[in-house]
């Protein structure tokens, strides 16, 4: 347990990114980001079996479960980004998530979630004599939700459950910029005071929801034979983040910051999700997430050329996806026991002129008889930018899940 | 079955790293362009900005503290308008030499202190202006305290340094003699020796068997100050000596001081005139206003000084460094050696509302130091003394909505012996021996900064700052 826990902190001492949107609110991890959903394109929010577990979109799907499911999810993100035919490339490792349900049978199922769903990360440095640059840059920030949520089949139409989760935000953000000097502007006289002086442009920040103790998602799913889906909602919330803005000349020697609030308003979600049952094992699903933002987003500001806004624009992911479930059977053939999948997305970032399109392929491999499994996915895709700022970005990510599946609380038949 | 799970995500990390070394490549300079996209920088632009013409709105001096301790060094005699008091501790029980003392014919004690002659003897020291010699006018006070037992010592002894320095700043004698003495300070002198009023045994007959005493040298119109070794010198330590004769026989008990130290006393009374010491605590407070640096800075940005926006506190820009250059004239002031002196500078700065003074860092003109020397010396060529305040300026224009004035202390520190020295450190030449820059002595010198302070002085900022430059 104490190697689980150095685990956990060793990754989320990194955070996933991608360069785009690092001044507002930095990269939203789809469908909280599980290695299971992502095999198959982030698609399959609808989709129940014994290994689902909790999905953000749609609390009401646990009800249908059986069996207590826990995973943890690690996502190793690389890219490549580009503009004016000169490119970057960069890697992060992070958590994006961990998820626990926990079925009562009659009495309706409990989840609990820990989601990282924006997160911000960037170390990088340059120092060039020519061209007299001297910088380093970082970005350090997540939105983190502690999500509780519960779910219940309804009396008497037992397909059909309803699910509600409460999302409870934390987190912080910083961003730090120490420059070098530039004496081009002065006289060699002059010179010798700046030598070696290096200055911090420093931010930092918390976040938390603007007047409000949480926002919350309600959902409603059907589960069929053949077909099932789900509808839910997710209300609109404004999210506040309290800045700091200081000049650092080293940790201990700095100014007195300056403090600026910026709120950020997040518009309500709707999503939508179908799983269809080709034949006995097979499935092919198709989900859909969609928010129309209104107003623009703050940047972290106030600093240089830096503009003041993100623009904003309608942001939507739409996956299809395919699964091949494993057999269930511990005498069935290894490779029949492994569950196969994959999809592809499109989504269109809240960042405007930004979207994205994406490909993976999955698979979840049983680990002994008790029901571990190590859900493997591995994507790639690119961003597509119209804008300046933002630099189009080719990406290749590689995510794990540690999923543990266990029958507390079930009775031998 | 974990280690099954180590090797597989060992093995993708590494397919995962290989992969993209083979897909992806950074250029060397992409960063500067992202940056550039984002609207920022990829160094800090430096602007200077002179502000001329700033008068000091205040300034005073403050007297420091009165008791040092002479366990290193003691001192004696008066110079450039301060003169230092030696005061000897003494503890002693002897059952046999106080039955002595009382029935002897004569008894007499002396003080002998050892001449500090590595200092005299130095190169630095002007070894024209020796033999120092005078008849010292010395006035000798002390106290007299009786005890009996072994105890009476010990609890002498645990009177910690700082209760008994605070005692000395309220000295009140229980007797004291104004005597003369003839002193001759050259090269070669080791030992001058101080014979005692006799009334200093008559005051210790009546104490035993246990007695401490304590001795006052004062010489307040002394010609010069005296350096003499510590009390805790081993080799060289204070001596205190008393002698009895009875029978035709002289008998001797030594009873060296386990401590000593100086008491300070300003001796000059000038005014409203602003003289700093050497080697003395005392420091000059100078406050300037705060309009012309706030306008200096408005026309210089375009933007309003002081800053008003969210909680006030001003981070659009930054002080690189500071540095208030003042004209200087070194008449009227007075020094020992004739060595180059350092003016050592504070700030005082808000920290969490509470005022705080920071010593200020200097940073190196190496180009200017090696031609013209440090800018930061008085008794040294040159009209000027250049100041490096970057601390108190960066708290200063950080917190100016307050509307505090910028305030800053000076004090003067050690003599340099290499003024055109860059490295304003000791070091280890190519040949092994050591480069001192700072005499390991003060100077007793005395500075009169007045006309200094009623002349303009010049501010020059070297800035950064958070502004776009569209």
């Amino acid at each position: 347990m104490k190697k689980l826990f150095g685990l956990i902190l060793f990754f989320a001492a990194f955070a996933s990114a991608s360069m785009i949107g690092v001044d507002a609110l930095g990269e939203e991890q789809i469908a909280s980001g599980s290695a299971g959903a992502a095999g198959r394109g982030f698609a399959g929010g609808a989709k129940t079996g014994e290994a689902e577990g909790f999905v953000v979109t749609n609390p009401a799907r646990i009800a249908f479960d059986t069996k207590v499911v826990f995973n943890l999810n690690f996502l190793m993100d690389l890219y490549s980004a580009e503009s004016h035919g000169k490119s970057y490339f960069t890697e992060t490792l992070s958590l994006p998530s961990f998820n626990l349900s926990f079925p009562m049978g009659d009495f309706g199922a409990l989840g609990l979630s820990l989601w990282q769903s924006y997160s911000t990360s960037l170390l990088e440095d340059v120092k060039d004599s020519v061209s007299n640059a001297d910088a380093k840059i970082e970005y350090q920030g997540s939105v983190y939700e502690i999500i509780p949520s519960y779910a219940v089949r309804l009396p008497f139409f037992r397909g059909v459950s309803l699910g509600f989760s409460v999302h409870i935000v934390l987190g912080s953000n910083m961003r730090s910029l120490t420059l070098g000097p530039d004496n081009s502007d002065v006289s060699e006289d002059d010179a010798w005071a700046t030598n070696n002086s290096l200055l911090t442009d420093y931010v930092e920040g918390s976040w938390e929801i603007e007047n409000h103790p949480a926002y919350y998602t309600g959902s409603v799913m059907y589960r069929g034979r053949v077909a099932s889906f789900y509808f839910s909602y997710t209300t609109g919330h404004t999210l506040l983040n309290k800045l700091d803005f200081d000049f650092r000349f080293s940790e201990l020697d700095t100014l007195v910051p300056n403090r600026i609030d910026r709120t950020i308003d997040v518009p309500a979600m709707f999503a939508t999700g179908i799983n269809y049952r080709l034949a006995r094992r097979h499935n092919v699903m198709a989900d859909l997430q969609w928010r129309s933002w209104d107003a623009d987003i703050e940047n972290i500001g106030h600093s240089y050329d830096m503009p003041s806004y993100t623009e904003t624009q309608s942001d939507f992911v739409v996956s299809v996806g395919y699964q091949r479930d494993g057999s269930g059977l511990y005498y069935d053939p290894y490779w029949d026991r492994i569950s196969y999948r994959a999809g592809a997305w499109y989504k269109n970032w809240y960042i405007k002129d930004v979207f994205e399109m994406g490909g993976s392929i999955g698979a979840a491999f049983p680990l002994g008889k008790k029901g571990t499994t190590i859900d493997l996915a591995l994507q790639g895709g690119k961003r597509f930018s119209d804008s300046k700022a933002n630099w189009e970005e080719t990406f290749m990510a590689i995510r794990l899940g540690l999923m543990g599946i266990g029958s507390w609380g079930q009775t031998r038949r | 079955m974990k280690k099954k799970k180590v090797v597989l995500l060992s093995f993708l990390t590494i397919l995962a790293l290989t992969l993209s070394a083979c897909l992806f490549d950074s250029d060397n300079n992409a960063l500067s362009g992202w940056l550039k996209d984002q609207g920022l920088p990829d160094s800090y632009r430096v602007q200077t900005l002179t502000v001329d013409g700033l008068l000091p709105v205040s300034a005073k001096t403050y007297e420091g503290r009165k008791v040092f301790s002479a366990s290193d060094r003691a001192l004696l005699g008066a110079q450039a308008g301060i003169s230092r008091d030696l005061v000897l501790d003494i503890a002693f029980r002897d059952s046999a030499f106080f039955a002595e003392l009382d029935n002897a014919d004569s008894a007499i004690s002396f003080v002998a202190l050892y001449v500090f002659n590595p200092f005299y003897t130095a190169d630095e020291f002007p070894s024209d202006s020796l033999p120092y010699e005078e008849t010292l006018e010395m006035n000798v006070s002390w106290k007299v305290e009786r005890g009996k037992s072994k105890d009476f010592n010990d609890s002498i002894a645990k009177i910690a340094d700082s209760t008994w320095h605070a005692e000395l700043e309220e000295w009140e004698a229980d007797n004291s003699a104004d005597t003369t003495y003839e002193i001759s300070v050259g090269a070669k002198d080791s030992v001058v020796t101080f014979v005692l009023p006799l009334a200093i045994m008559e005051d210790i007959k009546k104490a035993g068997p246990a007695c401490r005493l304590q001795i006052r040298l004062s010489a307040p119109n002394a010609k010069h100050m005296y350096r003499f070794y510590g009390s805790s010198n081993a080799s060289f330590a204070t001596i205190f000596r008393m002698r009895t004769f009875l029978d035709e026989e002289y008998k001797d008990k030594a009873a060296s001081p386990f401590r000593m130290a100086n008491v300070l006393t300003y001796n000059e009374d000038c005014g409203d005139c602003l003289v700093l010491h050497g080697g003395a605590f005392d420091s000059l407070v100078v406050e300037f206003p705060s309009k012309e640096i706030m306008e200096a800075l408005a026309e210089f940005y375009g933007d309003d000084f002081p800053f008003a926006e969210g909680d006030g506190f001003d981070v659009r820009q930054a002080v690189v460094l500071a540095q208030l250059t003042f004209a200087r004239d070194d008449s009227g002031s007075e020094s020992e050696l004739g060595l180059p002196v350092q003016v050592v500078v504070g700030s005082f700065i808000d920290s969490m509302g509470t005022e705080l003074r920071k010593m200020e860092n200097y940073k190196l003109n190496r180009p200017q130091v090696v031609e013209s020397g440090h800018p930061n010396m008085v008794f040294f060529d040159g009209d000027s003394l250049s100041l490096q305040v970057t601390l108190g300026m960066r708290s200063f224009i950080n917190q100016a909505r307050n509307g505090d004035n910028f305030k800053m202390m000076l004090r003067l520190g050690f003599p340099v012996l290499q003024a055109k020295d860059s490295t304003y450190m000791n070091y280890e030449t190519a040949e092994g021996d050591t480069s001192f820059v700072f005499l390991g002595v003060f100077d007793y010198n005395r500075y009169d900064f007045t006309s200094m302070m009623n002349q303009p002085a010049t501010l020059k900022l070297w800035l950064a700052t958070k502004r776009g430059e569209e």
